[in-house]
């Protein structure tokens, strides 16, 4: 009996005399090596995580997170991507060529893939992953969450990401580089009069979607120099009445393609001829425009892009 | 009772049957006039009745609507008319076929989901969708098409794994069509899941609603529900007798497989038609016709007209309460009408049933 207590009583001190001793030396070796930027990664969810050693292994299953990681030069890293990444490489064709590993779906990343490539560092997105992370962060995995809700979001996370991958130089030129177009494309339409616009996220016959001020789109609309036609809503996505639209009449309706809602699979035409839709300044004068949705729904590196494109759209005249 | 007797009630009956029906069609025509009043836009009643009035022959010369901004009258002739007038539909079929299918199977739980009809409907759309194919096939998107074939084929598919030689039993029929609409449904679970980019539209679709019908959508459906609920209406009598037993109404004349194959099919093309344009839309077809014989009563020649109209007038309503919800904080936001049907349906449902269930029971 007494022998058993001794042998736990010892081999729990043995456990947590070298857990201290792994802890004071890995502590020593990250300031050692001067990679104090690797401490206290506050991510979007205020979750505090600090990293050993620069991530020699990056699993990404976030779009957006993905293209940080390339834009900043950490690309070489990434190990596994989800079915949705496309930027700024195709890797749906890396993936089947067998140079990229797949963590499956967005919504529901493969843990078993992730946890056999044992990466160093996974780079998450809020809302739906929210699950996975936790259960990631149980296992052990070091996980970032990039969940930004406007463009300052967008360039701490750029800077998170860099000081947490070593690249915090390319980082800060890629931060700059996105505040000076968004600035350019200010500037350039300060004193343009600013249409209303209309953007569209769904249109069935059964119903139809749109997104209100706090929808991440709103903010690049205010930005390039429109007004979102629903931004009194204070909401994200939201189903809205074709009448209202009618009603309030917009300028400009972006449409944005190969995303979400089947708007993509219509032309323009079928958006004009919509019921009532002729009624409208922007079918009228024939401004319907349609955007790349994975530019301007990924709140990424991309965001300048979007916010150029917008612009160009909404005052022609200035481009 | 003295044949007299019989006929003094029989006429009894019948006259007070017309005067329940006459009333409910008034209903409805006054629910359809006061929605046409609802929604974000602040349209006035007389030009709304200019609106409409301007459109009807011979009056169109004495009405004057240029005084009528061009986005009022598209709001009433384009979005608020055709969405009540699908409303009216869509309530009128959901309700009769939820009449058949509780008449057929002698099941107060069974409506379209209960033949796969719906879940047929839900992968038809959900692959339609995924194979991003837009095509317009007279008119009409291939979502569309592809829910009413889906909801078609899913009713042949249980009626023929049902069938036991000549005949097609009640109870086979029922377990049969609940284990392919979980099989159907599982489908498009599995749909959803490889969907990546189209599954937002999925997930609307089968929320439903037909907030952004189209007049010619109207038209598509308009002959499949009124010639399946006009039809169903003949075999009102035979739906009385079967509710005495299959046998009783065997012997009573009634050729029961052939009256259940008619109405199984007329039941399914009438919600085939309406789910093809509005999607999943919940509640009408179970609790209506329930809603109904509690307060006319369990004779199908009534039944039947009867749930029709109130179904109708059902819809048109919870579409409109779909609108106003959110009007008085000033805002465009709509909500999903098939939740209106449940949140404002089943507790005014359980009040009613609260108040009559000696009656129900006995």
């Amino acid at each position: 009996m007494n022998t058993k207590y001794i042998i736990a009583a010892v081999v729990i001190i043995v456990l947590i005399a070298s857990a201290a001793f792994i802890y004071v030396y890995y502590q020593g070796q990250a300031s050692d090596s001067g990679l104090a930027a690797l401490q206290n990664l506050v991510d979007d969810h205020n979750y505090t995580t600090s990293l050993m050693a620069y991530p020699e292994k990056i699993v990404s299953v976030a779009p957006s997170a993905t293209e940080i990681l390339y834009a900043i030069g950490a690309g070489d890293k990434v190990v596994a991507v989800t079915d949705y990444d496309n930027y700024p490489y195709d890797f749906a064709a890396w993936i089947a060529a067998g140079n990229m590993t797949s963590v499956g779906d967005f919504t529901d990343p493969n843990l078993e893939v992730i946890t056999s490539l044992n990466p160093d560092l996974i780079l998450a997105s809020g809302g739906v992953q929210v699950e996975s992370v936790d259960t990631l962060r149980d296992l052990g995995y070091k996980v970032l969450v990039l969940d930004p809700t406007n463009i300052d979001g967008v360039l701490k996370n750029i800077e998170l990401v860099g000081n947490a991958t070593g690249k915090r130089a390319e980082a800060t030129a890629v931060v700059n580089d996105i505040t000076s177009r968004i600035t350019a494309v200010e500037n350039t339409v300060a004193n343009a009069a600013k249409p209303k616009v209309y953007y569209e996220v769904y249109y069935e016959s059964t119903s139809s979607w749109t997104i209100g001020a706090k929808a991440w789109q709103n903010e690049l609309i205010e930005i390039a120099g429109g007004t979102n036609i629903f931004e009194d809503q204070q909401i994200d996505y939201y189903q809205f009445q074709v009448e209202a639209l009618i009603d309030r009449n917009p300028d400009v309706i972006v449409l944005p393609a190969s995303g979400m809602g089947t708007g993509q699979l219509e032309s323009l035409d079928a958006v004009k001829a919509r019921p009532g839709w002729d009624t409208m300044n922007a079918v009228q004068n024939d401004r319907l425009c349609q955007i790349d949705s994975n530019i301007i729904e990924r709140a990424g590196p991309r965001v300048a892009d979007a916010i150029e494109q917008l612009a160009a759209f909404f005052h022609p005249e200035l481009f | 009772m003295s044949t007299d007797e019989v006929e003094s009630t029989f006429f009894r009956r019948t006259s007070r049957w017309k005067l329940i029906v006459i009333l409910l069609i008034l209903a409805l025509i006054l629910t359809v006039i006061v929605s046409l009043n609802v929604g974000y836009a602040q349209i006035p009643f007389p030009d709304i009745l200019g609106i409409i009035g301007k459109q009807i022959p011979f009056l169109n010369g004495i009405i004057d609507t240029s005084r009528i901004s061009p986005q009022n009258a598209a709001i009433v002739l384009q979005i608020r008319l055709p969405r009540i007038l699908a409303g009216v539909l869509v309530g009128a079929a959901l309700a009769a076929a939820g009449v058949l299918y509780q008449g057929v199977f002698k099941n107060p739980m069974a409506d379209s989901y209960v033949l796969g009809v719906s879940a047929g409907a839900a992968v038809g759309a959900s692959l339609s969708i995924l194979s991003g194919v837009g095509f317009v096939f007279l008119g009409l998107r291939l979502v569309q098409v592809a829910a009413f074939l889906g909801a078609l084929s899913a009713m042949f598919l249980v009626y023929n794994i049902s069938r036991v030689g000549s005949r097609v039993p009640v109870a086979t029929l029922l377990l049969c069509g609940i284990a392919v609409n979980f099989f159907l449904f599982a489908v498009v679970g599995l749909l959803e899941v490889i969907a990546s980019d189209e599954l937002h539209s999925i997930v609307f679709w089968l929320v439903g609603g037909f907030s952004n019908v189209l007049w010619r959508d109207i038209w598509a459906i308009l002959p499949f529900i009124l010639i399946g609920i006009i039809a169903a209406y003949f075999y009102a009598r035979d739906l009385n007798l079967l509710a005495m037993g299959e046998e009783t109404a065997h012997h009573l004349g009634v050729n029961v497989e052939k009256s259940k194959q008619v109405l199984l099919v007329l039941a399914s093309l009438t919600t085939a038609a309406a789910v093809s344009i509005c999607g999943l839309v919940g509640f009408v077809g179970l609790m209506i016709p329930h809603l109904t014989r509690l307060i006319i009563g369990p004779d199908h020649r009534i039944l039947l007209p009867t749930s029709t109209i109130i179904g109708a007038i059902f819809l048109v309503i919870c579409d409109d309460l779909a609108r106003v919800v959110a009007t008085p904080f000033a805002s465009t936001l709509e909500l999903p009408v098939g939740i209106i049907t449940m949140l404002f349906g089943a507790p005014f449902f359980i009040i009613l049933f609260k108040k009559k269930k000696q009656s129900y029971a006995a």
